[in-house]
C-alpha cells in the first residue's frame, strides 16, 4: 500500500519558497510601520486614543485575533504598531494578551465539527476549550499583575537589552536594513499616483497587513507541507510517551515550525474526538504551542525599529511562559483549566446550543460590549 | 527524544507499513507453535502461554498502528484516504488470523492430537504451505507486486478448494466424530486463516471500495 500519488514541489524548492514569504512577511511589518509614520501624529492620535483603557486594549486583541484566525498575525501588527511609534508599550500588552485568548477559536470551531456524535463531540470540544480556559484564567492572573506591579513588560524590556547588547531605543536591526528597500520602492511607487500624505500611509498600512496575513497563510501551508512527515512522528510520540515537558517541548517545536499555534491545537482536535489521545495529553501540547506561536511576533520585530518592538514581542512570550509557571507549575491550580473544558464539554453533549454560544459571546459579543461600553 | 524532531527518518506510513509486515510474522508464529501443538505432539500448555503473549502483542500493535492511522489523517487531512482504510481493514484481518491460531491452539489443549494420525503426513505438509503463504504474504506487503499477489491469490484459492473439499468429506465421514470434527474444524481454521491472508494481500493491490469483493459484487473472500 502506498500513499495517494499527488504532485509534490520538492522540498528543497518549498525550503527557498518558505525564506522568501518570510522575508515578504518581514516587508510587510516593515510596510505597516513605515504606514503609520507617514499619517503624522494627529492621525495616529484619532486611531489609537481608544486604547488607553487596558480593558478595551485586551478585547480589541481578542476580536483583531479572531478576525484575522491568527495570533501570529495579530501580534506581528502590534509589534509594527508599536515600532512605528503609534501604539505605546502600555497599550500593546492588553492586546498582546486579548490576541492569546482570540488565537484559541480556531480549534473551538474546529471541534464544533464533531457535533453530531456526542461522545466524539464531547472530547472534542473538551479538547478545544481546554486552550480558551487556560488562556483565559492566565489573562485573568497575568494581566492585572502587569498592571499593578509592570513586571513583565520590564522582565521582556531586560530580555530586549540583554539580546541586542544595548540600553535603549538606538538599536538598529540588522534585518531592518534588508527590507529597507522592497518598502521604498512600495512608498515610491504610491507616491506617483499623487496620494495625500494620510492616504498614502492608509495604503502602506493597508498593503502592510495584506502582505503579513497573506504571507503567514502561506508560510504556515508550505511549512506545514515540509515537516508533515515529522509533525506526525512527534504526535505519535505524544500518543506513545503520554503528556508532559516532552509533549510541551514538541507542541512547542511544532507550532515553532509551522509558524501557527491553531495549525497544531486543531491537529490534535480530531484525534481527540476519535478518542486516540486523552484531554491530560493534550493539555500540555497546547501549552507549548502557546509558548511556539510568539516566534512570529520576535521575527516581526526583527524588521522593525527600536527595541520597544522587540519589547512588546517578548512580553507575548514571557506572558506565556509565566502563564504555564502559574497554571501548570502550581500544582492545585494545574488540573482548573481541564475540569471547566470537562464541565463545558459536559454541558454542551446535553445542549449543543450552550457550545454555539460560548463562540459567539466569549470571541464576539462580550469583546465588542466592552469595546462599546469602554471606549 | 525531542531532538528526534529534528532527524529525518522512516516517513510514518512506511513504518505501519513495517509494523505491519512484523505483525505478521508474530502470527506465523502463532500458527506454527498451534500446529505444532496439535500435530507435532508438542504440549498445548507449554506453548499456550507464548501463543496467548503473541497475540496480546499482535492486539496491542493493532490499537496502535489504528491510533497511529488516526494521527496519519489529523495531520494530512483527506489525501490518503484510502490508504488508511485499507489499513484498517489489513490489521483488523492480521488480527483475525492471530485469533485462529489460538482457535487451533484450543483444539489442542481440549486434548485433541493428530501426531500419530496415519493422515499426519498430509496436514503437515498442509501446514506447512499455510506457514510459507504468510512468509509470501508479508514479502508482497513489503513490494506491492501485482503478479506475485495475482499469483498468491490462485494459490490460496486453490488451498481453500482442497480445504473445502476435505470439510465436505470429513462431514459425510462414515468415521466416529472423534476422528472426523476434528479434521473438519482444523481444516475450517486453515481456510479461514488463507482467505484472511488473501484479502491481506488483496489489500495491497485492490481499491478499497472493491477489497474482499469479486467484479460481481459477491464476497471474494469468505473470513468469517
Amino acid at each position: 500500500m502506498s500513499s495517494t500519488n499527488t504532485f509534490t514541489l520538492p522540498r528543497w524548492f518549498r525550503g527557498l519558497l518558505v525564506l522568501a514569504i518570510i522575508y515578504l512577511f518581514l516587508v510587510g511589518v516593515s510596510s505597516l510601520e513605515s504606514g503609520i509614520k507617514v499619517m503624522g501624529a494627529d492621525t495616529q492620535e484619532r486611531l489609537f486614543s481608544s486604547v488607553s483603557n487596558p480593558i478595551v486594549g485586551l478585547f480589541i486583541g481578542v476580536v483583531g485575533t479572531v478576525l484575522v484566525q491568527s495570533s501570529s498575525a495579530s501580534t506581528s501588527l502590534i509589534v509594527g504598531l508599536v515600532a512605528s511609534g503609534a501604539l505605546g508599550l502600555d497599550q500593546a500588552v492588553p492586546m498582546i494578551m486579548g490576541a492569546n485568548i482570540g488565537t484559541t477559536v480556531t480549534n473551538t470551531l474546529v471541534s464544533l465539527g464533531h457535533v453530531r456524535q456526542s461522545q466524539e463531540f464531547r472530547r472534542a470540544l473538551s479538547a478545544a476549550t481546554v486552550h480558551d480556559f487556560f488562556n483565559l484564567m492566565a489573562v485573568t492572573i497575568l494581566l492585572p499583575f502587569e498592571l499593578l506591579t509592570g513586571r513583565i513588560s520590564w522582565l521582556a524590556s531586560r530580555t530586549a537589552e540583554i539580546l541586542t547588547g544595548s540600553g535603549g531605543s538606538e538599536w538598529k536591526s540588522p534585518i531592518k536594513a534588508w527590507v529597507k528597500h522592497p518598502v521604498g520602492w512600495l512608498k515610491d511607487g504610491l507616491k506617483q499616483a499623487s496620494l495625500e500624505e494620510t492616504s498614502l500611509g492608509v495604503s502602506m498600512v493597508v498593503i502592510g497587513i495584506l502582505v503579513v496575513v497573506v504571507a503567514l497563510i502561506a508560510v504556515t501551508k508550505n511549512m506545514k507541507a515540509l515537516i508533515a512527515e515529522r509533525l506526525e512522528a512527534s504526535m505519535n510520540r505524544v500518543l506513545g510517551r503520554g503528556g508532559g515537558l516532552v509533549a510541551m517541548v514538541i507542541g512547542m517545536l511544532v507550532t515553532i515550525s509551522v509558524q501557527s499555534s491553531s495549525i497544531t491545537t486543531s491537529i490534535l482536535i480530531p484525534m481527540a474526538a476519535a478518542g486516540v489521545i486523552s484531554l491530560r495529553n493534550i493539555y500540555p501540547v497546547t501549552l507549548g504551542a502557546n509558548v511556539g506561536t510568539t516566534i512570529t511576533a520576535l521575527l516581526a520585530a526583527l524588521a522593525a525599529s527600536g527595541s520597544d518592538a522587540l519589547t512588546i514581542a517578548l512580553v507575548h512570550t514571557w506572558f506565556n511562559v509565566l502563564g504555564i509557571v502559574v497554571l501548570y507549575g502550581i500544582p492545585f491550580l494545574r488540573p482548573l483549566p481541564i475540569r471547566c473544558a470537562e464541565l463545558l464539554a459536559e454541558l454542551a453533549v446535553k445542549r449543543r446550543s450552550l457550545a454555539v454560544g460560548w463562540v459567539v459571546s466569549v470571541f464576539v459579543i462580550i469583546p465588542l460590549l466592552v469595546i462599546a461600553i469602554f471606549r | 527524544m525531542v531532538l528526534s524532531f529534528f532527524k529525518k527518518g522512516e516517513s510514518p506510513l512506511e513504518r505501519i507499513s513495517h509494523e505491519t509486515v512484523l505483525m505478521l510474522g508474530d502470527a506465523r508464529h502463532s500458527f506454527d507453535l498451534a500446529s505444532t501443538a496439535l500435530l507435532a505432539g508438542a504440549d498445548a500448555s507449554a506453548v499456550s502461554s507464548d501463543i496467548r503473549a503473541t497475540d496480546d502483542r499482535i492486539n496491542a500493535a493493532e490499537q496502535r498502528l489504528r491510533s497511529e492511522l488516526v494521527v496519519h489523517i489529523a495531520v494530512h487531512g483527506g489525501d490518503d484516504i484510502g490508504v488508511v482504510m485499507g489499513y484498517t481493514l489489513l490489521l483488523k484481518k492480521i488480527e483475525r488470523i492471530g485469533d485462529q491460531a489460538k482457535n487451533i491452539l484450543d483444539l489442542a489443549e481440549d486434548g485433541i492430537s493428530l501426531s500419530d494420525a496415519p493422515d499426519v503426513d498430509e496436514f503437515l505438509m498442509r501446514r506447512q504451505t499455510i506457514s510459507q503463504m504468510y512468509v509470501d504474504a508479508a514479502d508482497i506487503l513489503v513490494s506491492l507486486d501485482v503478479d506475485d499477489a495475482r499469483q498468491f491469490l490462485d494459490r490460496s484459492m486453490e488451498m481453500n478448494r482442497e480445504c473445502e473439499q476435505k470439510i465436505h468429506e470429513y462431514m459425510r465421514s462414515d468415521e466416529p466424530g472423534h476422528w472426523a470434527v476434528p479434521r473438519a474444524v482444523l481444516h475450517r481454521y486453515w481456510k479461514r486463516i488463507v482467505a484472511n491472508l488473501a484479502g491481506i494481500v488483496t489489500s495491497a493491490i485492490e481499491p478499497i471500495q472493491t477489497l474482499d469483493y469479486s467484479d460481481n459484487g459477491s464476497t471474494d473472500i469468505v473470513d468469517d
